[in-house]
């Protein structure tokens, strides 16, 4: 209880200090605009007075309020009115001069209210931030939602990036800057899903389950639901969290949105833009055109994608489009959106390369240390195109059915240009050794999904859902080319440059794809029954899923030709390379090869659920859930390769029980326990050998799925409108946690892989504050969290020698302290929001490294972004996003202090630290009209 | 008295032996165990699959696909036993792995029908020494012991494939010719003859290892080192002829060391290098010996003659260099680049008085490791004097010319400058039995004339 009183405290200082609350000589006419129905304030509801010829109108603020000030005496007429609402009965109030504030809160009924109750509750202003409050509060888990006028007025573009504003989610941002994957909790993406309208989906990467958040553009979304307990109803694989994106739905009535916006990327101010030309690329390789026997000649290959061209000033642009209505006496519902943005992105990077193993100087071992230092551009296009339908078909009030399409599909067109200067050579004196390295990229990635679901209210007492799924998700990286380019430069002794010799070093030509598809069927139950003078809810249920997922991976090292002549090298035109002999030309795989497989994975589970009162304030949820997993792999390596396929099963029993104590009617208790799995993902299962960055990463069979115990407990707080409080506590014991080892082979080369460690923990506390004063708005969540983690790793000895020591350590990409901060400004009269987002992300680890204390650290790192929405006309307004305002680096450090090294390095300035990594994004901003009906 | 006496003679005599063979203290003969022969493979049809036993005298036998020898078993080819490879196959070692050539009766690993070409100056795309047209012989971790005696292994360096890789845990592109990943085990090359490869001709991942009295020729046509070892590998490599090596002849570094396996240490004494490290495209690489990170060891009364680099001593990272010793090592330059490098500038090789030529007589005083220097004064001098080999190269040919040895005689004429001016003092590190057949068959000491050619007969015997 202390906690709340303090807090209660908290929240009157704040009150005062916003002036809101102030006493006055009367004459002042107030009040609140709500929905009847869900008691949602209706920011924008138009109030309008009336006395003889003196008329006003104020739209109401953010919280729902209204104020007429300077009235005199006499007797006013009032009503309201908001789209989308039955206009409101005309009250009289009676001003004296001797009263004071006279309080008129007016409800307003919704003009489609009758429908919205045959249809799924909350329905009602689903997108605004009081229906994700209300839907958190009366949630059987819990979670956090933002809701679409939230999403809408974020400065972010994507789902990938608007994730980091929710409580306890942190993002790992891919190579140019945007938000990738989520991180919930500090539990790595592989330990959370992705569910579109609780479905969940396939993903198009080419090893994992989970999906790049940034293939969703966020103006598609209703809401976005980050899920952090489970119920025995929901899929028992989300041992982080589980991301409900919740598409929109059609409508209650007519609906037209139609957006388009402009922007561009201060980066490419300072350098030009640098893109390939794409017309030429071959969607398939040599071996898939003329079979796997045919010897490839250099003739097979095109340079056009090798060919730059440089664009100023690229333009973003962003186009969106959301149409819905409902005919047939309201019975059919019908919405389409679509969304479109292509943006230019880069960034420029430095790196240190480590040495592949640490050094000794004799008397200390496992010294850090760089073989080479890189200098990276980047520059990438990114389109997206978005289109999302949904049919609803309401028979009658107990029956419903529903067809859903989605698809996405992204194109990435990415230029990567290095410069490596070989630290492996002395440059003193000498000669020093940079190779260019050019990389054109192109990735295509879909993904579909297509849901028909029927609802059945069969009896009072029992209620059937069915839902059947079709997805499938693609990827394809067709040519990713690059070659590579020496350069000798002949150093005076005064370090100058005298010559440069430039010649060709090698071409590499690889085509990659796969794809993942999934049919999944679902039935769910609900009975609803009396025992021992208690409503009990059952639900029961299951589903199956058949997965195929296939891969194919095939790489061709050509070398400058005719071989063992020195090429001077011109352009990329003039330069000729061929394979060293017929074998090398058939590619990485003259058969088909461990990385060319197929797999299926089967999945039944079954839930048996229940829901009760067990007092009057406290809500009792529990049951148990089976899942049943069957894995095959099949690669057609030869007869003789151990692990050429596999078959693996496992069955786990997944309990759960969830207590929700109402300390009043705004204020909740939960406490939570639930049992999760985490599947390892087949490029982590299939034993293939895929070159990593620094090592191969191999691929792992007798890997088990990761089981965790998780406990919860929130306190909420949910004082009206849009505003709350959350204070939370979590606790995950991970069992068969996946980390990857260096395989500790007898020689060979050194591998990594994925391997099962014994246990892992992870807690945390989360608090969260939302609170809106008028027209400002404020709102911060903090997560702190630790977990940690044993794990054997390697040391060099300073005589040379190599052991095996164990480190405990954070699990990867979980940082210690995160947090988000925004100031909103909502003036309806006006029209105008402001929003000013700051993101907080604490050190965490960004790399691995196999060996004792030489884990690749990402310093702390803060964004400030900006974000406005401003009416022009009626049904018009500008908006605006600009992002990373402060131009925040992303660091990548070692915790081992640069002035102990042997090396000399540049650009080091924190004491005892080195760093290694650093990626500048500057500053990017969009701004477009958005027509609204 | 006597019965005094017995004791104190039996004490004497116990001392001197233990003192003369103070040495021996190095040497381990660890016992293995070895399934005696299965029966005779036979030659009627080509091989492939699992295969064992014994490859029998004078027979000629065909690789008609991969042959793989398992974990517990033993190939063993008796002198005067013919191998041709089809199909770029390869030999897959899991077991033991024996080729007993003799002098008198050579064993041939080859290609039938490869005509060798003796062209100088052709382009190595012309050259089928440089096709890769078959795998090599492949050591898994498993295998314990590979013993090479008097064995020619020719045309090798076929890229694995997916299923071999898989087999001997690497990529399906990599196409080193001979490989060995065992530091628990043991490798043996004595006597043999490589001939083209395009990678690395030997590449030791680690093993002890004993690697004498061998021929290299046209080993890699852009990269590619007679042999590599990295980390966990001990042993001595002496006695071995390389020519027109495309990178190193010898290099040595402590690179991927294994848990529990012991620091790279290599000795290293009278190897000849010519004409080495041209065909290393990328700067800074190739030619002779190469020390590279973490490893120690030695190297001493070796001959360089017209190689890119001279013996490097490696920098980012260095190898051991308070333990690793060199000197009484010999180099001869045609040309002002190449005796620019005697000394490979921005490395950390220490000249020693024992060099030749002598360091004092072109090196400035002032002079300090890594610096640039005019080697002028040394260009052409100290000539070497070969049987058959005529120094300076003429007739315009290039420096990387000559990667073969055909008609060349490397052997020395008496008054060669390289006569005598060895170290006999420094010990081969031995780390394998000697035997007939299980181990190295004779452990030549060091010799005192520089390069692999001895004038009293011993030494390199091709």
């Amino acid at each position: 209880m202390l906690r709340i009183l303090s807090f209660r405290r908290y929240y009157l200082f704040l009150f005062l200090l916003s002036g809101f609350y102030s006493t006055s000589f009367a004459q002042i006419i107030k009040g609140k605009i709500f929905d009847a129905g869900t008691g949602e304030p209706l920011t924008g509801a138009t109030v309008k007075i009336y006395q003889g010829d003196f008329k006003a109108s104020t739209p109401a603020k953010l919280d729902g309020s209204y104020a007429f000030k300077g009235l005199h005496a006499g007797t006013y007429k009032i009503k309201a009115n908001f789209v989308g609402y039955l206009d409101s009965k005309e009250y009289e109030l009676t001003v004296k001069n001797t009263t004071g504030d006279l309080t008129l809160n007016i409800l307003l009924q919704n003009s489609s209210s009758q429908l919205n109750e045959v249809t799924i509750t909350g329905q009602a202003g689903k997108q605004t931030d009081r229906s994700a409050r209300s839907l958190e509060q009366s949630s059987n888990s819990v979670e956090n939602i933002l809701s679409q006028n939230t999403i809408q007025l974020l400065p972010d573009v994507t789902v990938g990036d608007a994730l980091q504003r929710v409580s306890g989610v942190t993002i790992q941002r891919s190579n140019t800057g945007e938000g990738r994957y989520a991180i919930i909790r500090g539990m790595d993406q592989r330990y959370n899903t992705t569910l579109v309208n609780g479905i969940q989906i396939p993903s198009p990467d080419d090893k994992y389950r989970f999906v790049p958040m940034d293939i969703f553009p966020s103006e598609l979304l209703e809401r976005l639901e980050v899920i952090k307990t489970l119920t025995p109803s929901m899929e028992g694989d989300a041992i982080g969290g589980t991301m409900n994106l919740v598409m929109k739905s059609a409508p209650d009535h007519f609906l037209l949105n139609v957006n388009a916006a402009a922007g561009y990327s201060f980066l490419f101010s300072d350098r030009p833009f640098s893109a390939f030309g794409h017309s030429g690329i071959n969607d398939k390789s040599p071996a898939e055109m003329y079979g796997n026997d045919y010897t490839a000649t250099y003739k097979d290959f095109t340079t056009s994608n090798l060919n730059y061209h440089n664009l100023s000033a690229p333009v973003n642009s962003q186009y969106g489009l959301t149409i819905g209505d409902r005919f047939l006496n309201n019975k059919l519902g019908v919405i389409l959106s679509a969304s479109y943005q292509n943006f230019y992105r880069g960034s420029n990077s430095d790196y240190l390369v480590p040495n592949p193993q640490p050094v000794s100087n004799g008397t200390t071992g496992n010294l850090p240390f760089f073989s080479d230092a890189l200098s990276r551009q980047y520059s990438t296009q990114t389109s997206l195109t978005g289109i999302n339908n949904k049919i609803d078909y309401v028979f009658n009030s107990k029956n419903k059915i529903s067809l859903y399409n989605f698809y996405l599909h992204q194109d990435e067109y990415q230029t990567r240009i290095t410069a490596d200067t070989i630290l492996g050579i002395q440059s003193a004196g000498g000669v020093k050794q940079v190779n260019e390295e050019y990389r054109s990229e192109t990735t295509k990635q879909s993904i579909y999904n297509g849901t028909l679901k029927g609802e059945h209210q069969l009896t009072n007492a029992l209620h059937l859902t069915w839902t059947g799924v079709y997805s499938i998700a693609k990827r394809d990286v067709p040519d990713m080319a690059t070659y590579t380019v020496e350069n000798d430069l002949h150093l005076n002794s005064a370090g100058a440059v005298t010559k440069i010799d430039s010649s060709a070093l090698s071409m590499d030509r690889r085509w990659q794809h796969n794809s993942d598809k999934d049919l999944t069927g679902y039935l769910d139950l609900i009975y609803n029954t009396h025992i021992a003078n208690h409503d009990v809810e059952f639900s029961f249920g299951g589903l199956y899923r058949h997965k195929t997922r296939t891969e194919y991976d095939n790489d061709y090292s050509l070398q400058p030709s005719p071989i063992g002549v020195i090429q001077p090298f011109t352009t990329i035109d003039n330069a000729q390379f061929g394979f060293l002999n017929t074998n090398a030309g058939m590619g990485s795989i003259n058969t088909i090869s461990l990385n060319d497989y197929t797999a299926t994975e089967n999945i039944n589970s079954e839930y048996l659920q229940f829901k009760f009162n067990l007092l009057e304030k406290l809500q009792v949820l529990g049951g148990l859930r089976a899942e049943n997993t069957w894995d095959n792999y099949n690669t057609t390596a030869g007869i003789t390769v151990n692990e050429r396929s596999g078959t693996i099963s496992y069955l786990d029993i997944l309990p759960s029980l969830h207590f929700k104590y109402e300390l009043s009617d705004d204020q909740n208790l939960r406490l939570s326990y639930y049992e999760a799995i985490s599947r390892p993902g087949f490029g982590d299962l299939v034993p293939t050998n895929q070159p990593g960055e620094y090592f191969n990463l191999e691929g792992n069979p007798n890997l088990k799925p990761t089981t965790a115990d998780n406990y919860d407990f929130r306190y909420e707080l949910f004082p009206g409108g849009a505003d709350q409080f959350l204070l939370g506590a979590f606790y995950k014991d991970l069992q068969n946690p996946i980390e990857y080892f260096t395989a500790n082979t007898v020689g060979a080369t050194q591998v990594i892989q994925p391997q099962n460690t014994n246990q892992a923990i992870n807690y945390g506390l989360e608090a969260l504050f939302t609170k809106y004063f008028g027209s400002f708005g404020f709102s911060a969540n903090y997560t702190y969290t630790h977990s940690s983690v044993t794990t054997s790793k390697r040391y060099y000895n300073a005589d040379g020698t190599a052991s095996t020591v164990q480190q405990t350590r954070p699990l990867q990409g979980q940082a210690d302290n995160v947090g988000n901060i925004s100031f909103l400004y909502k003036n309806t009269k006006i029209g105008l929001d402001i929003q000013l987002a700051y993101v907080y992300t604490g050190e965490r680890i960004a790399q691995v490294s196999p060996y004792y204390d030489l884990d690749y650290w990402d310093r702390p790192n803060g964004q400030l972004d900006f974000s406005f929405e401003k009416t022009i006309f009626k049904h018009f307004s500008f908006y605006g996003k600009v992002n990373n305002l402060t131009n925040a680096a992303n660091s990548v450090f070692l915790k081992y202090p640069y002035q102990d090294l042997e090396q000399k390095l540049s650009a080091q300035d924190v004491k005892n630290e080195t760093q290694v990594e650093k990626d500048l994004y500057k500053i990017s901003f969009l701004g477009g009209l958005r027509y609204k009906f | 008295m006597k019965k005094i006496l017995l004791p104190i003679f039996l004490i004497i005599v116990a001392i001197s032996f233990f003192g003369c063979k103070k040495w021996d203290t190095i040497h381990s003969n660890v016992y293995t165990y070895l399934p005696p022969p299965a029966s005779p493979i036979s030659d009627a049809a080509p091989l492939s699959g699992n295969i064992k036993g014994t490859m029998l005298s004078g027979k000629t036998y065909i690789l008609g696909a991969d042959v793989y020898v398992l974990p517990t078993d033993t190939l063993i080819i008796q002198p005067g036993v013919t191998v041709y490879a089809t199909n770029q196959a390869g030999i897959i070692v899991e077991g033991t792995f024996i080729s007993l050539g003799t002098q008198a009766n050579p064993n041939w690993l080859t290609v039938q029908g490869i005509i060798k070409i003796s062209t100088p100056g052709i382009a190595p795309a012309s050259d089928p020494a440089y096709a890769g047209t078959w795998k090599g012989i492949l050591a898994t971790a498993s295998c314990k012991l590979m013993v090479i005696k008097w064995t020619h292994i020719e045309f090798t360096g076929a890229a694995y494939g997916p299923t071999v890789a898989a087999a001997v845990g690497l990529t399906a592109t990599n196409n080193y010719s001979v490989i060995f990943q065992n530091y628990n085990g043991c490798f043996i090359m004595e006597d043999s003859w490589f001939y083209g490869s395009t990678n690395d001709c030997v590449h030791i991942y680690s093993g002890k290892i004993d690697i004498m009295r061998n021929t290299f020729e046209k080993a890699g046509p852009s990269d590619g080192d007679c042999i590599n070892v990295a980390g966990g590998t001990v042993g001595t490599m002496a006695y071995n002829m390389f020519i027109g090596t495309a990178s190193n002849g010898q290099r040595v570094a402590n690179k991927n060391i294994p848990v529990g396996a012991p620091q790279t240490n290599i000795v290293m004494y009278n190897s000849t290098f010519v004409n080495g490290g041209f065909l290393q495209i990328q700067v800074g690489h190739g030619g002779s010996v190469s020390f590279e990170q973490g490893a120690k060891g030695m190297y001493y009364n070796n001959a360089v003659v017209n190689c890119k680099y001279g013996y490097r001593v490696g920098v980012n990272p260095t190898p051991d260099t308070a333990n690793l010793k060199y000197g009484n090592n010999y180099q001869y330059a045609d040309s002002l680049s190449v005796a620019n490098q005697f000394y490979p500038v921005g490395y950390l090789a220490k000249p020693q008085p024992t060099d030749i030529p002598a360091p004092s007589t072109y090196l400035p005083a002032n002079y300090t490791l890594g610096a640039t220097y005019n080697g002028a004064p040394v260009i052409q001098q100290n000539n070497p004097l070969f049987v058959n080999y005529p120094l300076p190269v003429t007739g315009g040919i290039p420096l990387d010319g000559i990667r073969y040895i055909g008609n060349f005689n490397f052997h020395l004429q008496a008054q060669s400058p390289l006569i005598g001016k060895g170290n006999t003092t420094i010990q081969p590190l031995v780390v394998v039995p000697i035997d007939k057949v299980y181990g190295a068959t004779e452990i030549t000491p060091p010799g005192k004339d520089l390069g692999c050619y001895q004038v009293d007969g011993t030494g390199n015997q091709h």
